[in-house]
């Protein structure tokens, strides 16, 4: 039985992880802009393709070994999706920037369709797929049951701290990181102070396009398969953590998507999977209506 | 994009052509529906190809009554509100004579209405819940067997030739997968079997690893999947991965070659075990149409043969009854039997096939799936 | 850059030109080039350069536009930021009141003119009118962003097909029942979540549209799961409008003597539902006049400051979600009894967006643009139907291009002025 209760969490360990690094791009915009950005979940699904796509070009040149194709991967993905990140906020959101709320949001779903169809008239409807790149599983015992840990979750899991440890540094440490966190508080203050604000909306899409990139690789790299549709239901998970953590803060993404992926787990392993969304959406209204902030965002302050 | 491009001006030709159509009624007009956009769009693609090169092949021998086929396409996405507007569509603007259609249960459930009330039939190619013809309509036919049939096949097979005691039963929630385990299931159980576990997962999800440890828990020998191959393929992967050596059973849903892609290869797939028509490609009536089609540099997988065969029923049956009045044809089509690609087709009076043609087909390590004997 | 010179700068034009060109190639030239196909891949250059020469001549022609005076103009108008209410002169008349009469009897004259496609087309822009009415009261006058609205539509349609299955209720008895029971759900939904703050807001709402989708998904022994359920056809005092009687009563065109119409009962729904459009349209017209429907607007502009005032904002907003589901649970009713049968699978989350992209391009707040923009939704996507595969892209790109042009919505919201009558102090 423990060993069952084990392997769930483990199970709900990765499935967090990945929430969180796509979570962060949602909770990066939202802090910055204030706007939710539909389309972010569909980013990741190109993040996804590029993987694959990266993956087809390592082994065709002759690349084969692990090390050599996942860095190839992953710099190629990161760079290309970045790119799309950028791309996307100026040409759908920018223009928007002085608007009303709603119109971003707007703005985004339309985004959203248009990935999700130019990906399917380019890449076609079928399912798409890698070959699996890592082998093998570490078996654990433990009393009556075990515990298979595959190498590829290992893996996830510490390129996820890695991801968000280079995140963390760059946010607390750079100046890149100070000019973001100044834009987040007053981005007129920030303006008058001489940031290149219009610059830094445009870096805290490329950061939340290149974790959603990150993700796109460890995800690929572990399920195998994805297809333009992809985006959708991760994106939607993904948004739901962030604020679950509190939308805004890093670490609350994280937090979020773990709390999340955990719970998911072990209420599909103990109760019934039918129901497990609907037990996360309830574990989501219970907690926001507790603390309106979410775990770790900072309380609202009306100002007058 | 040039491919894209020329499908958009492929698009408004034949969009362009359809409004035409209605001035010029020398022809037979017949509706293709199933989902051309979305995520199901392979299989429209599928019932198109197979209907096109049936309408060529019959308007080359003579056509209906001497009259041409002409198609028309009518997409639903595999949404049900569309399904409705497109049966409409086809019914007043367009005039068809008859539907081949749709892919998706849940949206020839409500289309077959539309069809019925208006006095034309309808053939679905792909089709397999039981409802469908099982509501008194007169003109709805189907080219392929029903879930029951299906789920009794895979349900005798598990406990005669796998002699499995424990089976976990897994289906996506959706029309196609939940009716298919769901009468594998009441098999089982006449079979004096019970399920050690009844569950679903949500569609357009790809971690299924808590199901799995689940499934690992229960002690099963015998995994019965009632779903499609997007879902199928990474769960299979997940209870390898997990050192779950169960054997894996499941329906048509998992009919494509894509079926090892999302798997992760075809070392996971092989020993995968599942029910389907008796391979079409295989069948003798059905040889020069498959080597035109891939000829032609089109690979018929799936409904393709399926579709071709509904169009060359709808054209029998028209033939037959002389006219292409929708009672007439039926009632010819419930008492004839007729030549296909699919080998020799008949109907009973609720629009089923007489004679189910399911076996079981077993997938090997090179990612294809060889009919067992 | 070169703002104030009149001249063209053909330097920058080719730079940006190129620049351009870079990045589409690097963004295209992965996705449309390199096609997967299976494990392995096959290359299709000449799709990446048609793209890349297409975008590099748009934005040629952009740039030199740009760059011409009506061009920079036009740019500017990008920038500008008119915020804000804008209220009508007292007494003011608007000219398009003549357009009622003429939009009543083109809607009367409709069943006699259209074919059943173009009456089920219209039934489902009706049903969308209803819908986007209904956010419009929370989202638009309240300022609640509500992501989950699909739920209360799905239990307005369930509410019919399982009233029908279990209790035999019929079509007339669920139009109020339903609006009862989606109000209800609004309050259960509207009271712990008024605390919260815009998109938080939003997020709980959409968790609650999918729990609700989610369960009528999963309860088979009650709804039948994903098989859906039958929903009876409308009957009008035991007259029915199908070829055959099913539930006991007479067909109309036996009662008549007429031969069968295929479209009497499109033509009754269609009937029906423009009667309580109109309803609605009364209703809503009268609300935004009313006390409670200026409380609206107060809070969605300051809520503090309505607080200080002494307005109820838990009874204010709560009257807002109640008011809105059920006009959602009425659409509800019938799109099932239109569509004849229903699944969970129509009450998934894009409808809820479908229907905020409804509200938001029609105008948040205005009526008028609700309506129409409802009418060239719907329409747009059966139109659409024309252009086969990449229909779903244009209407993503016509999103986003609607709101870069109008992004207050195709009407801005207005409100009528009042003068100050004479002898009255101020």
């Amino acid at each position: 039985m423990d060993g069952i209760f084990l392997q769930q969490l483990i199970n709900g360990l990765t499935l967090g992880s990945v929430y969180g690094l796509i979570a962060i791009g949602y909770t990066m915009v939202y802090g910055i802009i204030g706007m939710i950005n539909f389309a972010h979940g569909d980013v990741y699904m190109v993040s996804a393709y590029l993987a694959a796509i990266g993956l087809a070009l390592m082994s065709f040149f002759g690349l084969h070994s692990f090390p050599v194709m996942i860095l190839g991967t992953l710099i190629f993905s990161v760079v290309v999706t970045s790119l799309y990140g950028w791309a996307i906020e100026r040409i759908a959101y920018k223009p928007l920037r002085n608007s009303t709320r709603l119109a971003p949001l707007i703005s985004a779903i339309g985004m959203s369709l248009i990935l999700q169809n130019y990906v399917q008239l380019a890449q076609g409807a079928r399912q798409q797929g890698v070959p699996t790149l890592l082998d093998g599983a570490l078996r654990l015992h433990i009393g009556e049951g075990f515990v298979i840990i595959t190498y590829t979750k290992i893996f996830i899991i510490v390129a996820s701290i890695v991801g968000m440890g280079l995140l963390t540094y760059v946010i607390q440490k750079t100046t890149l990181g100070r000019m973001c966190r100044a834009t987040q508080q007053d981005r007129k203050m920030a303006q008058i102070l001489g940031i290149n604000t219009d610059r830094v909306i445009s870096y805290v899409f490329i950061i939340g396009a290149a974790m959603a990139a990150l993700a796109g690789v460890l995800i690929t790299m572990n399920y195998g398969t994805f297809d333009f549709y992809a985006g959708f239901i991760i994106g939607i998970k993904a948004f739901t953590a962030a604020v679950l953590g509190g939308i805004g803060s890093l670490p609350g993404a994280m937090l979020g998507g773990i709390i999340l992926g955990v719970s998911e787990a072990q209420f599909a392993g103990l109760v019934n999977s039918d129901y497990k969304d609907v037990f996360s959406f309830s574990l989501l209204v219970l907690i926001l209506i507790f603390r309106p902030q979410g775990l770790l965002g900072k309380p609202h302050v009306a100002k007058v | 994009m040039s491919q894209i491009y020329r499908k958009g001006i492929l698009a408004l030709a034949i969009g362009s052509a359809l409004s035409f159509s209605s001035l010029v009624q020398a022809d037979v007009v017949i509706g293709v529906a199933g989902p051309f956009t979305g995520a199901n769009a392979a299989y429209g693609e599928q019932f198109w190809k197979g209907a096109t090169l049936a309408a060529e092949d019959i308007n080359a021998a003579g056509g209906i009554n001497g009259e041409k086929i002409k198609l028309v396409q009518g997409d639903d996405a595999c949404e049900p509100k569309q399904a409705v507007a497109v049966a409409n569509r086809l019914v007043d603007s367009e005039k068809v004579k008859a539907v081949i259609g749709h892919f998706c249960s849940s949206n020839t459930l409500p289309a077959s209405d539309i069809y019925d009330e208006a006095g034309i039939i309808s053939i679905t190619p792909g089709s397999t819940n039981p409802q469908i013809t099982e509501r008194g309509l007169t003109g709805v036919f189907r080219m392929c067997g029903r879930d029951d049939q299906q789920g009794v096949v895979a349900a005798n097979y598990i406990v005669d030739t796998l002699k499995a005691k424990k089976v976990a039963v897994i289906h996506d929630k959706d029309a196609y997968g939940q009716g298919l385990a769901d009468a594998m299931k009441a098999q089982l159980a006449k079979r004096g079997v019970k399920e050690v576990l009844y569950e679903g997962l949500t569609r357009g999800e790809k971690d299924f690893n808590s199901l799995v440890t689940k499934i690992r828990s229960s002690g099963a020998e015998v995994v019965y999947f009632g779903g499609l191959h997007p879902e199928a393929g990474p769960l299979v992967r997940q209870m390898r991965e997990q050192g779950v050596n169960a054997k894996f059973v499941s329906g048509d849903g998992i009919v494509s070659a894509d079926m090892v892609t999302t798997a992760g290869g075809p070392q996971y797939t092989k020993g995968v075990l599942m029910t389907f028509g008796a391979d079409p490609l295989k069948s003798p009536a059905g040889k020069g149409v498959v080597d035109k089609l891939r000829a032609s540099g089109y690979e018929p997988e799936g409904y393709t043969l399926y579709s071709y065969a509904s169009l060359q029923a709808v054209a029998a049956a028209f033939n037959g009854a002389g006219s292409t009045e929708g009672e007439a044809a039926s009632e010819w089509l419930k008492s004839h039997t007729v030549p296909t690609v699919l080998g020799e087709k008949s109907w009973d009076g609720k629009g089923d096939l007489k004679v189910s043609d399911y076996v079981m087909y077993e997938w090997d390590d090179k990612g294809k799936y060889n009919q067992l004997p | 850059m070169t703002q104030t010179s009149s001249s063209f700068d053909i330097k920058v034009i080719l730079r940006d030109t190129f620049m351009v060109g870079l990045v589409s190639l690097i963004l295209f030239g992965p996705i449309v080039g390199i096609v997967l196909d299976g494990y392995g891949f096959n290359v299709e250059p000449q799709r990446v350069a048609i793209m890349v020469a297409v975008v590099m001549a748009g934005r040629f022609l952009l740039s030199v536009f740009g760059q011409t005076n009506k061009g920079r103009a036009w740019i500017e108008s990008f920038r500008r930021n008119d915020g804000g209410v804008h209220v009508l002169p007292p007494g003011y008349k608007s000219n398009l009141r003549f357009i009622l009469p003429v939009v009543i009897l083109v809607a009367i004259a409709l069943p006699f003119l259209a074919n059943k496609y173009w009456l089920t087309v219209v039934i489902l822009c009706l049903i969308y009118v209803l819908l986007g009415l209904g956010l419009n009261i929370v989202v638009g006058l309240a300022g609640l962003l509500d992501l989950g609205y699909v739920g209360f539509y799905a239990i307005g349609a369930y509410g019919l097909a399982l009233g029908y299955q279990y209790l035999g209720l019929g079509f007339w008895t669920m139009i109020p029942l339903a609006a009862v029971m989606a109000a209800v759900a609004g309050a259960i939904l509207g009271f712990p979540v008024l605390r919260m703050h815009g998109d938080y807001l939003a997020i709980v709402t959409l968790g609650f549209g999918e729990i609700i989708r989610l369960v009528l998904n999963n309860w088979l022994e009650f709804t039948n799961g994903p098989n859906g359920v039958s929903a009876p056809s409308p009957t009008f005092f035991g007259i029915e409008f199908g070829r055959r009687a099913k539930e006991g009563g007479v067909p109309i065109h036996e009662l008549l003597g007429v031969s069968y119409n295929p479209n009497a009962t499109m033509i009754f729904i269609y009937g029906v539902l423009f009667l309580i459009v109109l309803l609605v349209l009364y209703i809503k017209h009268r609300l935004t006049r009313m006390p409670i429907g200026r409380a609206w607007e107060a809070l969605r502009e300051d809520e503090i400051a309505c607080r200080a005032m002494g307005l109820n904002h838990v009874l204010v907003k709560l009257s807002a979600f109640m008011i809105g589901a059920s006009t959602a649970g009425i659409a509800g009713v019938f799109f099932a009894t239109y569509q004849g049968f229903i699944n969970p699978a129509s009450f998934n989350f894009f409808e809820s967006v479908l229907v905020l992209a409804i509200v938001v391009l029609g105008g948040l707040g205005s009526t008028m643009g609700v309506v129409i923009s409802a009418f060239v939704m719907t329409l747009l996507f059966e139109v659409l139907r024309e252009f086969g595969d990449i229909r779903m892209l244009v209407f993503g790109v016509l999103m986003v291009v609607m709101m870069m042009w109008r992004p207050r919505g195709l009407i801005r919201i207005s409100r009528s002025g009042f003068a100050i009558r004479k002898g009255v102090a101020p």
